[in-house]
């Protein structure tokens, strides 16, 4: 068995065990005792964005179509006997998957027979199994799906900005692809594409909640097959620092217009991204603060009804922070937003509201503590990074108000703004409140 | 764990339930009312108002500013509806103060928040603050504005209340937008003190340790309150089938369409009903999704559900155009499929294994505990549900197919795209 390793949060006395795997894969495991259930998520990580890759011993690179990330996790529930919801059901397991811009994770919960099913998951996806005829029934599925996810317009509103932010980074392309990137998706493609991202080295186990560490482990000493590191590399194309355009408009069936105002900030990676993006995150708090004068000015001006928030979102080669909500009018609240950002830039933050702030971070992140689901999720996203997982809350405790103050002065650049509205049909939101 | 509960005052429960296992608190207050057209809208807002200040802390930056203080102490306020009841929610949840960095009483505090927010809002001269009162107004226009958003959850709404035309349950949970505007900030304030007065109230306290001391200051609070209250004969009403079947189409410039069909029941055999919900529609190995969505592709979800309140059966799903009329076909021809008995030990025992996982998942987050303990308290009668598991246990076929065989049609909501659906790219 391999060796395991308890790593041991200071700030919240939470821990876990680590190992790594002789077979290559990293295991997370989370002991929660009191709780009935069991979550389990099986990544690599391999996403919408990895369109262009290649093994130490290959030549060239390979290209292969938007949207086959996402696809190959469809068709990956199928094996060669039976579907994988059939062998779930048998536990009495909810088996599910999810394929985002950098990860694709296959997942379980369940509250008995969690051995049974973690022995399916591991199976599973290490047995591919695809032919052309099943592949071909999957693009009307997926087609299907293309066409949901663009009704819905908060999807739409992110798309639009990514579109108009990125020039050639492909987290702008749809996750599911186009119904015409599918179409050129065949056996062959899914299967390079699995043996080159499936590999253990390559991928993470998370397990979380009514556990018991050797028990995981011995499931994965009997399931894992051992994997050569066959020195994988993803490349993007190179981006440019600059925005396509500042703005994108569109009009859907909406109630009220809702907008994304992203800036593009410099990418990085590991640590560093860790460290940026919880900066980040405080700083979209202490501008979206809703104890605030210059939020109460908005809401009170009817700049924003009672929806404004932030997200920073970051992968390999992107990285943005990007304010979202409601508002009738997008280009005021665009105006006020990159004036309260040149005050705070300029006057620095008040010591007690950030302390406020940071305090509420922590008392968020405790939160997480409290959700199995939560504590599989939030450990096998940070393994992914390279980081550990409990260095978000090590981070949260180190910053000072200064670090933030940086953050807003360097990443917050208007020139590098791009603001997306989804307005009602026959709306004029992008003409209104301007001066 | 351990459940708890004592009457306070007549229809006022105080529900205490201790789990270890968390490193929250939270506490949850639940007013149930008959939902009716002239009080819903003024409720929801007499209820949303709730959590933007109160009498000693008067103003929104106030009010904010003290709970994240109290490590991002979260408050909420809204209306839901259960079947022909609406439902008042005033929650707040907060991290245990054995977290707190520098040893702050961060429940007190939070609970001193709390109930001043229910017992003393921010109101003079009968009225809630002007100032609030209209933000809360706008923002309860957006929500409405809003449903039609989230597409599928917008169709099974129109789908609801086709299905319960002319019914109480037909009324949207934040009444119409006509009512909303009508209302006025001391009409919302009147609705608010009547709510308190004369709604039955559930009281959910969720802590790591049993805290006497809250639960002590808790029903102080609820004391003060003169109550005039008169108990609900049943919280489930049935909804009656429909003489005719009725269908209602809506034109939106969508990409997919969407249909949703209801059925209706006499059978008071609450386990079968969801048990054949389960197997006809209710997870990856139910028949909708293996044979509508699996095999012939006609729907990318297709999904059945039972609500045990109103006694109806919906399915939902999301079809293109032109498999509109073959999805319906083969959504009946599986019901059919289920009348005729034809329901395997397997789909009857996976049926059964999911029922029991999420069962057993009940305590895993405190909301959970909340949603289980209404539900039975709405029912008349407090178990556990490792209790409920036995009565599944003891389900038989010829009881499901008694139950497929006692529904009937009774409409359907479509939500069509326009004619032409090209893909539009944003400017």
């Amino acid at each position: 068995m391999a060796e395991m390793e308890r790593i041991t949060s200071p700030q919240t006395g939470d821990s876990c065990i680590h190992v790594k795997h002789e077979s290559g894969l990293e295991i997370y495991i989370s002991e929660m005792p009191g709780f009935s259930s069991v979550e389990a998520l099986f990544g690599t990580k391999y996403g919408s964005i990895n369109t262009m890759f290649k093994q130490r011993d290959d030549e060239e690179y390979t290209v292969v179509p938007e949207g086959i990330a996402h696809f190959l996790e469809h068709k990956l529930f199928e094996n060669e006997d039976c579907d994988v919801f059939a062998l779930y059901a048998k536990t009495g397991a909810n088996g599910n998957a999810f394929t985002s811009f950098d990860k694709t994770a296959y997942l379980f919960s369940c509250t008995k027979n969690y051995q049974a099913s973690l022995k399916i998951l591991l199976d599973f996806v290490q047995a591919p199994y695809f032919t052309q005829e099943t592949v071909d029934k999957e693009q009307g599925i997926i087609g299907q799906e293309i066409q949901m996810t663009n009704d819905e317009p908060d999807w739409r509103v992110l798309f639009n900005m990514l579109g108009a932010m990125y020039h050639d980074h492909p987290v702008k392309i749809d996750i599911a692809g186009t119904k015409e990137s599918i179409a050129k998706i065949d056996a062959d493609l899914l299967y390079k594409c699995y043996y080159t991202f499936y590999n253990l080295n390559n991928m993470v186990l998370s397990v979380a909640g009514n556990v018991k560490a050797e028990e995981v482990l011995a499931i994965c000493d009997e399931c894992l097959k051992p994997c050569e590191d066959k020195g994988l590399e993803t490349v993007f194309p190179d981006e440019p620092e600059t925005v396509v355009k500042n703005e994108v408009y569109e009009q859907l069936p909406v109630g009220t217009p809702m907008f994304n105002l992203g800036y593009k900030c410099d990418d990085c990676y590991g640590t560093e991204r860790l460290v940026k993006e919880v900066t980040g995150s405080i700083a979209i708090s202490v501008l979206t603060d809703d104890a605030s004068d210059f939020y109460k000015k908005l809401l009170t001006e009817e700049t924003i009804n009672d929806s404004l928030d932030g997200q920073v979102f970051c992968g390999d080669g992107y990285f943005s922070v990007i304010f979202e909500g409601e508002s009738k009018k997008p280009k005021k609240l665009r105006e006020e937003l990159f004036a309260e950002i040149e005050r705070i830039g300029r006057e620095g933050i008040d010591e007690k509201v950030f302390e406020r702030i940071r305090r509420s971070t922590y008392g968020s992140m405790i939160r997480m503590t409290n959700s199995v689901e939560a504590v599989a999720m939030s450990a096998l996203n940070l393994a992914m990074q390279g980081v550990g997982p409990y260095d978000e809350i090590k981070i949260l405790s180190e910053l000072k108000s200064s670090d933030v103050v940086q953050f807003i002065r360097d990443s917050l650049i208007p020139d590098k703004s791009v603001l997306s509205v989804i307005d009602v049909p026959g709306g004029n939101a992008f003409e209104s409140g301007v001066e | 764990m351990t459940y708890d509960r004592k009457e306070l005052c007549e229809g006022v429960g105080l529900n205490a339930i201790t789990d270890s296992k968390f490193k929250t608190s939270s506490i949850s207050v639940r007013f149930i009312l008959p939902i009716s057209r002239e009080t819903a809208a003024a409720n929801a807002l007499g209820f949303g108002i709730l959590t933007y200040s109160n009498s000693s802390l008067d103003t929104m930056k106030k009010l904010n500013e003290r709970l994240s203080s109290l490590y991002g102490g979260s408050l909420s306020g809204y209306s839901g509806k259960r079947g022909d009841f609406q439902l008042l929610t005033l929650n707040a949840s907060w991290i245990d103060n054995r977290y707190a960095i520098d040893g702050e009483d961060i429940t007190g505090g939070m609970l001193g928040v709390f109930l001043d927010c229910l017992f003393s809002p921010n109101a003079s001269g009968g009225a809630f603050a002007e100032e609030y009162f209209n933000i809360v107004k706008k923002e309860q226009l957006s929500r409405i504005d809003n449903e039609m958003n989230e597409k599928r959850s917008y169709a099974l709404k129109k789908a609801q209340q086709l299905a319960c035309k002319g019914e109480p349950a037909e009324i949207p949970q934040f009444g119409t937008r006509e009512d909303t505007e009508a209302v006025t900030a001391a009409q919302a304030y009147s609705a608010y003190r009547k709510v308190l007065e004369t709604a039955r109230t559930e009281i959910f306290y969720i802590s790591p340790e049993r805290d006497p001391e809250a639960e002590r200051l808790i029903a102080e609070r609820f004391r003060t309150i003169s109550r005039s209250y008169k108990a609900a004969d049943s919280y489930r009403t049935k909804s009656p089938v429909k003489d005719e079947f009725e269908t209602l189409t809506e034109t939106l410039d969508v990409l997919q369409c969407k249909m949703v069909r209801t059925w209706k029941t006499d059978s008071d055999d609450e386990i079968a009903n969801i048990m054949l919900g389960r197997i006809f529609g209710g997870t990856p190995v139910s028949k909708l999704f293996l044979n509508v969505r699996e095999k012939m592709s006609l729907c990318y979800y297709c999904a059945a559900r039972f609500s045990w309140i109103k006694n109806i059966l919906s399915v939902d799903s999301g079809v293109e155009k032109e498999n509109i009329d073959k999805a319906r076909d083969e959504i009946e021809h599986q019901l059919d499929e289920i009348r005729r008995g034809n329901i395997s030990d397997g789909e009857l025992e996976d049926a059964m294994l999911s029922i029991e996982n999420d069962l057993t998942g009940i305590g895993d987050d405190p909301t959970s505990y909340v949603y289980w303990y209404l539900d039975r308290l709405l029912e008349g009668k407090i178990f556990a549900p490792e209790d409920r598991l036995k009565d599944y246990k003891n389900i038989t076929k010829a009881r499901i197919v008694q139950a497929a065989n006692a529904l009937r049609p009774d409409s359907e909501y479509i939500m069509l795209t326009p004619d032409s659906t090209e893909n539009k790219e944003a400017d």
